[in-house]
């Protein structure tokens, strides 16, 4: 859900940093670079990387390109292998007990309950399917803004650090006091907002 | 500063603009004149969380009916809290967008666009699907674009000599309700 779909939620960044010459060219090769790997057919446990908007599979872009009139467009995809604790907990107690009673101890020292513990969780994440999350966001170039398309707090995260890995760009989140020193004008605009203090509307 | 304590300091910016475009919006009976658009239909509706206090010693209060005045939320905001969230429908021309936007961050939560053709109506070749997208974000751009100048309106007059008159008038409409 989101750019182009359905209700959307979304939040605002400024992007900052030098856009190089043959934008485009430089596109290609950085989205390439850090397109989205497949990790259904590996033991990875998790996978970052970008897919078209159009379609979540398609990380070539053969569907839908990332250039849209004057945007980019791309959806990043997180693939993750993940195990419940309650699932981790109970396969964890059932192999203790199996160990146990295997060596005929009355309890297993703290050493072996963190081997079991870990090779029981790599086992789960074995077996579990990566479950992916995608998140979409178009970058308006012409005035350099983007929007995301997910108000998550790890989902931005992800983003800022992918973004500036893949354009060498920061992500500049536009909370009302960045809005703010955006569209004030006049030189003394920032003093004059530092000099803001909190109303009492009553 | 850091963008965290940053966040924490001026989160009373988006605070006040909520509460200064609600005032505004009542002011006409939903319109706000904007320089340059013209007058723009801003209705607060169905939903509003008003917080109070900071840290530990915050409180909150979600306000949410189909049909509500909101007159709780007005209550609370004559008891010195102040707007974190809203639902608001915003309309300009033939386009109505419904939006909840927060406060503290600036986030467009639960967005509804105005009705056009239907994705199920048009191709999915690449072209069809390239126009689809600059549609969609020609809308998304028309709401950010209406909400920054709502929001350019406010802060003009928050960082100017005019603030003293306006706050007057804030209050005198905070003050409404409890008569």
């Amino acid at each position: 859900m989101g750019l182009l779909s359905g209700s959307a939620s979304f939040v605002r960044f400024v992007v900052e940093g030098e856009m190089p010459d043959r934008f485009w060219d430089f596109v290609a090769d950085r989205v390439a670079a850090n397109s989205f790997q497949d990790i259904d057919d590996s033991l990875d446990e998790y996978s970052i990387g970008w897919v078209s908007v159009a379609n979540m599979f398609d990380a070539e872009f053969a569907y839908s390109s990332y250039a849209a009139g004057d945007y980019v467009v791309l959806t990043m995809r997180v693939d993750e292998r993940k195990v419940s604790p309650a699932v981790l907990k109970k396969c964890v107690m059932k192999e203790e007990e199996r160990i146990r009673q295997e060596k005929q101890l009355p309890r297993l020292s703290r050493a072996v309950r963190l081997e079991i513990k870990e090779r029981v969780r790599a086992e789960l994440v074995r077996k579990s399917v990566p479950v992916p999350a995608t998140y979409d966001l178009c970058w308006n170039l012409s005035d350099n803004t983007l929007l995301f398309f997910s108000t998550s707090k790890k989902a931005m995260a992800l983003l800022e650090e992918l973004f500036s890995d893949t354009f060498d760009m920061t992500l500049v989140p536009q909370i009302p006091w960045f809005s703010a020193i955006r569209v004030l004008d006049g030189e003394d605009a920032e003093q004059r907002l530092e000099e803001l203090r909190p109303a009492i509307l009553i | 500063m850091d963008l965290v304590d940053l966040i924490q300091e001026k989160r009373f910016i988006g605070q006040e603009f909520l509460a200064w475009l609600w005032y505004k919006s009542e002011e006409r009976g939903g319109s706000v004149e904007v320089e340059g658009l013209g007058d723009v239909l801003v209705v607060f509706e169905k939903h509003m969380l008003l917080e109070y206090g900071e840290g530990e010693a915050s409180e909150k209060v979600i306000c949410r009916g189909l049909q509500t005045e909101l007159k709780e939320a007005r209550a609370g905001l004559g008891l010195g809290k102040k707007p974190e969230q809203a639902r608001l429908r915003l309309a300009r021309g033939d386009y109505e967008f419904g939006v909840t936007l927060t406060a503290t961050l600036f986030e467009f939560r639960n967005v509804r666009l105005p009705k056009t053709v239907a994705a199920a109506d048009e191709g999915t070749d690449p072209d069809s699907i390239e126009g689809q997208i600059l549609e969609r974000i020609a809308l998304f751009e028309e709401l950010t674009g209406l909400v920054g100048e709502l929001f350019r309106m406010f802060i003009t007059i928050r960082a100017s000599d005019q603030w003293p008159d306006e706050l007057l008038r804030i209050r005198a409409w905070v003050g409404e309700v409890e008569e």
